[in-house]
């Protein structure tokens, strides 16, 4: 075991876990990091930092419901003939650590359960005849490989600090620094460190309810957080807690730049929607229905937030916050990779992490029948438990006095009585919708699949169905919509798209397939491909990766196009290809397209979106 | 009524009228979900968000408004708020320790009596006054829990089998809560619809069978970006309200400032807001007070089913809800007469979530009401 100052690198993280020790109520912290980085040993060695008998519990990914949330202890109950409660994984965490390993893949009712924990402080168990609230108050640690996939908004909503991606290379040169100490710490040395770090904390501690913040550093602060369009006021608070919690660290009464600058850089940042200064983003990023004045001609103004109505007012009134947001702004501006917006979407080029396979099946869904099981495998049907037994009750009560004497016990069930209930899975298809943005056909197909994309949404309530979308033109295909079931997500981010250029046809099948990978793992078995394009791919995926590349000839391009669409197929996942492109401007490669995925082929040109839609229903 | 039912509402009747507390021991009680809630933030002093807080309000005044939907962003408080609902809320009378919260018409009603029993009368109830209850559905509630189910307990030490009432239940004539309710499992959503539409719950399951009166308040919150709600859900909604992230620095260095005295003193913050919470439950107090003797003439409720006609919307919830609410909402601004502009501030409220969805339509919901309403009111003019 690794203790934590004997981790080299990965400052920031563990800046972002010592704050969180010196004040819990920031939620927890998120570390995004590559395989390898160490970022599991890492939030594992938290729990040397923090009082000695703090619990620390780890979350499986393959956790149940009834594990999670806590219920009836079935096979105690039925040993002792009265209800035996079991506490679940978040009540048993509570005033300590819950850890998640790779939260990103972590099921999405289990997400649910920890949000709803998180908010309440608490777990409601309103479940097998049980009504019980156990307090449920943790520091929540999550590390996770952004190519396996995003993190729940909502989830990380939650949680205080989420630690900047930390990218390759340096992880690398940390890993040779970490193996290298190892070999030389002193365990004496080890101890005294870590004595000294939690003397630290502790005064930290002691010292936070006193630390002050000024009025114009909690309006700078905030106005970062309305300039880089974080939603909500939760963050807010989070950002104002972290500031504090950094002065108290460093033993001052008073908040100083730093402790404002580390406060944007672990709980604003990472959450940005927009990056302040760039006018033309913050207009693809506002979502509709927020209002919005008519574009004005002047554009020389590039310090009022744009989007605060009342920014002039701000500035005439008060100059400081002003200053201090900017002065924190030039900070994040300069330390941070300026593609800090596409991070995510950059490092999900590389994924290695195959199929995880699904957790859980007989738990969730309607209730089909009852069967022989295991207590332990599923939910236990009482009823047809309790007739099973009831006719072995005489012969038993009879053995049972023979070997123990009297008892009060009314019902003896043995381990063969038990039937558990067998559930119908009833998680939705995916649909990956691939639109081909390049040429002059792209805003009509655009405009189709917007139409088919929402008709699938708006009738897939039940089945519980989803939708992404990828576009692809130029150098490379793009996902505009992670999987989601929010039609108001899909119509924002179909509003803006560019269209014209290449056609990265092979780029659209490999990221699709990646996406359909992720889903996978996340519980969603059905998956299928709506390829909206006439089938010519001219951009090899050599060209996609990499810019230098060498245009990749026909032949080469068709076999690379080949053998993805065979892996595809193979993987099981069905296709539909729809043609729009007008019937003589045509040279067949639809349709090849199509064959080549073992999909269907559909010749639609001006195709209404209810037509798409019930192509891929039916 | 099936004769299991009487079986096991039998001992809450001798209960009451014994005055004992036989039942304690029979599975969770009411009083437990009253206190589990921790302090909640005062309601009063949530900073903006006035149309959840409009459209919880007048639900408390008309529970005939059927509830409110609050979709938005992220941390915007919208939990909060309804968590805070519950200290601002009236008392009602019950008969003692009814796990259905019966009125002592609505108790005899339903307990009629059987044969060889003497039959109750009114004064054998003991009354008592109890808060609105506000009941928390979680996600991860089992369907035997939200309806009710048998006595596990019961079931296995003495093989009798009883009822034990569900959140349903302790939810009538209350409100029944449900945070990410656009997460919530289909087969809930199921027992909701059926529950929502005909105010009982009836439970037909594991050998038992019976139905109890189940009206409440269904208030539901969410953010759009997690998932879509079942159309059908939407519909049961009375009133939708939509929250964005405050964009104005100070405001919501007000919201920061006033958590973070909460947080360091929960009681000296709530004792600072006790007048105001005060208020506020006088004003709704007085409002239900009134609010039957609220009428609206002929010419607003014609203009009424004009605007609603002019957007398209079907059927004539939608005309019922406006209606109630306008008639709410006068209550609470303390006025005997609906006019147009009370309309107006609670049109959207009522209607948004009614019209048609149309998938290129950019316009939003909100605008294109109040550009019916005024050109309804136009008309009205010009009559």
């Amino acid at each position: 075991m690794i203790a934590f100052t004997d981790i080299v690198g990965m400052d920031m993280a563990k800046q972002a876990l010592m704050l969180l020790a010196v004040d819990p109520s920031l939620g927890g912290v998120v570390i995004p990091a590559s395989v390898g980085s160490g970022k599991s040993t890492l939030a594992r060695s938290f729990a040397d930092i923090l009082p000695e008998d703090t619990p620390f519990v780890e979350l499986p990914l393959n956790v149940t419901e009834d594990r999670l949330i806590g219920g009836v202890d079935l096979e105690a109950t039925l040993v002792k003939g009265e209800r035996v409660v079991q506490h679940g994984v978040l009540s048993r965490a509570h005033e300590g650590v819950l850890y998640v390993d790779s939260l990103s893949l972590l099921d999405s009712s289990a997400v649910s359960h920890v949000m709803d924990a998180m908010s309440r402080g608490a777990v409601l168990v309103e479940r097998e005849g049980l009504s019980e609230v156990h307090p449920s108050k943790f520091m929540l640690i999550g590390t996770y490989d952004p190519t396996d996939g995003d993190v729940r908004m909502g989830l990380l909503d939650r949680i205080g600090m989420i630690v900047p991606f930390a990218t390759q290379n340096d992880y690398r040169a940390r890993k040779q620094i970490v193996s290298a100490v190892i070999g030389e710490t002193d365990a004496e040395d080890t101890e005294d460190e870590l004595r000294m770090l939690k003397g630290l904390i502790a005064a930290a501690k002691e010292l936070l309810p006193k630390v002050s913040m000024t009025s114009e550093q909690m309006q700078g602060l905030i106005q970062s957080a309305v300039s880089l369009g974080v939603e909500g006021n939760r963050v807010d608070i989070f950002a104002v807690r972290a500031a504090l919690a950094s002065a108290a660290l460093a033993q001052r009464n008073d908040v100083d730049e730093d402790d404002l600058k580390l406060a944007v850089k672990l709980v604003l940042v990472p959450r940005a929607t927009r990056m302040p200064q760039r006018e033309e983003e913050v207009q693809e990023e506002m979502p509709p229905d927020e209002e919005m004045p008519p574009e004005e001609p002047e554009t020389e103004d590039q310090d009022a937030p744009p989007d605060t109505p009342d920014a002039d007012a701000e500035e005439e009134q008060e100059e400081t916050p002003d200053m201090i947001e900017e002065l924190m702004m030039d900070a994040v501006e300069t330390e941070l990779p300026d593609n800090i917006m596409n991070i995510s979407l950059a490092s999900k080029k590389k994924s290695t992490s195959g199929s995880r396979g699904e957790a859980l099946n007989n738990r969730r869904g309607r209730f089909v029948r009852a069967q022989d099981g295991e207590m332990r495998s599923g939910k236990v049907a009482l009823i047809p438990t309790l007739i099973s037994a009831a006719p072995w009750q005489a012969s038993r009560k009879s053995e049972r006095e023979k070997k123990y004497g009297k008892s009060a016990t009314a019902l003896l069930i043995n381990k063969e009585d038990v039937k558990i209930k067998k559930f119908r899975d009833k998680s939705g298809t995916l649909y990956v919708f691939m639109v081909d943005a390049s040429g002059s056909m792209a805003l009509n197909r655009m405009r189709q699949a917007k139409g088919a994309v929402s008709h699938l949404l708006q009738n897939a309530y039940v089945h519980r169905d989803q939708v992404a979308l990828l576009s692809f033109r130029g150098k490379e295909a793009q996902v505009l919509l992670p999987p989601s079931q929010s039609v108001d997500r899909a119509k924002r981010e179909l509003d803006v798209l560019p269209t014209g250029g290449g056609t990265p046809l092979s780029s659209a099948l490999y990221l699709g397939w990646e996406t359909a990978k992720q889903a996978r793992t996340k519980g969603i078995s059905q998956i299928m491909f709506v390829l909206i394009t006439d089938g010519r791919g001219n951009i090899g995926l050599q060209s996609s990766f990499d810019k230098d590349a060498q245009k990749a000839s026909k032949e080469e391009l068709e076999s690379e196009i080949g053998a993805l669409a065979a892996s595809i197929s193979a993987d099981g996942i069905a296709s539909i290809v729809i043609d729009t492109q007008m019937n003589y401007l045509s040279r067949g490669e639809a349709p090849r397209l199509a064959e080549k995925l073992g999909g269907r082929y559909f010749y639609l040109p001006n195709a209404k979106a209810e037509q798409i839609a019930e192509a891929a229903l039916s | 009524m099936t004769q299991t039912a009487s079986a096991a509402k039998k001992p809450a009747a001798t209960k009451t009228r014994a005055g004992s507390t036989a039942r304690k021991t029979a599975g969770p009680k009411k009083a437990r979900t009253r206190k589990k809630q921790a302090q909640a933030f005062p309601f009063t002093a949530i900073v903006g968000q006035e149309e959840m807080k409009l459209s919880l309000i007048l639900n408390i005044i008309d529970p005939r408004i059927g509830g409110v939907l609050v979709m938005g962003h992220r941390g915007t408080g919208k939990s909060t708020t309804v968590r805070a609902l519950a200290e601002v809320l009236p008392m009602i009378e019950r008969v003692r320790d009814d796990i259905y919260n019966r009125t002592t018409t609505q108790y005899l009603e339903a307990e009629k009596p059987r044969k060889g029993t003497k039959a109750l009368a009114e004064e054998d109830l003991v009354i008592e006054d109890i808060p609105v209850p506000v009941v928390d559905l979680p996600l991860g509630a089992t369907e035997d829990r939200v309806c009710g189910t048998i006595d596990i307990e019961q079931a296995l030490t003495s093989g009798v089998k009883a009822f034990e009432p569900g959140l349903l239940a302790q939810a009538n004539r209350g409100f029944l809560y449900i945070d990410e309710v656009n997460l919530l499992d289909d087969h809930l959503v199921d027992v909701l619809l059926d529950v929502a539409a005909s105010g009982r719950n009836v439970v037909e399951r594991e050998g038992i069978s019976i139905r109890h009166p189940a009206r409440f308040v269904l208030v539901g919150s969410g953010n759009p970006e997690e998932g879509e709600l079942r159309p059908q859900l939407l519909d049961r909604f009375g009133l939708h309200a939509r929250i964005i992230t405050i964009t104005d620095v100070d405001r919501r260095v007000e919201i920061v400032k006033r958590r973070r005295l909460f947080d360091d003193d929960p009681q000296a913050f709530l004792k600072k807001w006790n007048r105001e919470q005060k208020k506020l439950q006088k004003q709704i107090l007085n409002a239900k007070e009134l609010l039957p003797e609220v009428t609206m003439s002929d010419d607003v409720l014609t203009d009424v089913a004009r605007l609603c006609m002019q957007l398209g919307i079907d059927g004539h919830r939608g005309e019922l809800t406006i209606t109630r609410t306008a008639h709410a909402f006068a209550a609470f601004k303390g006025d005997k007469e609906v006019t147009m502009e009370h309309v107006r501030e609670i049109a959207g409220l009522a209607l948004r979530h009614r019209l048609r969805k149309d998938p290129l339509e950019t316009i939003d919901p909100g605008e294109k009401i109040e550009r019916e309403l005024a050109k309804v009111l136009g008309e009205a003019e010009e009559v």
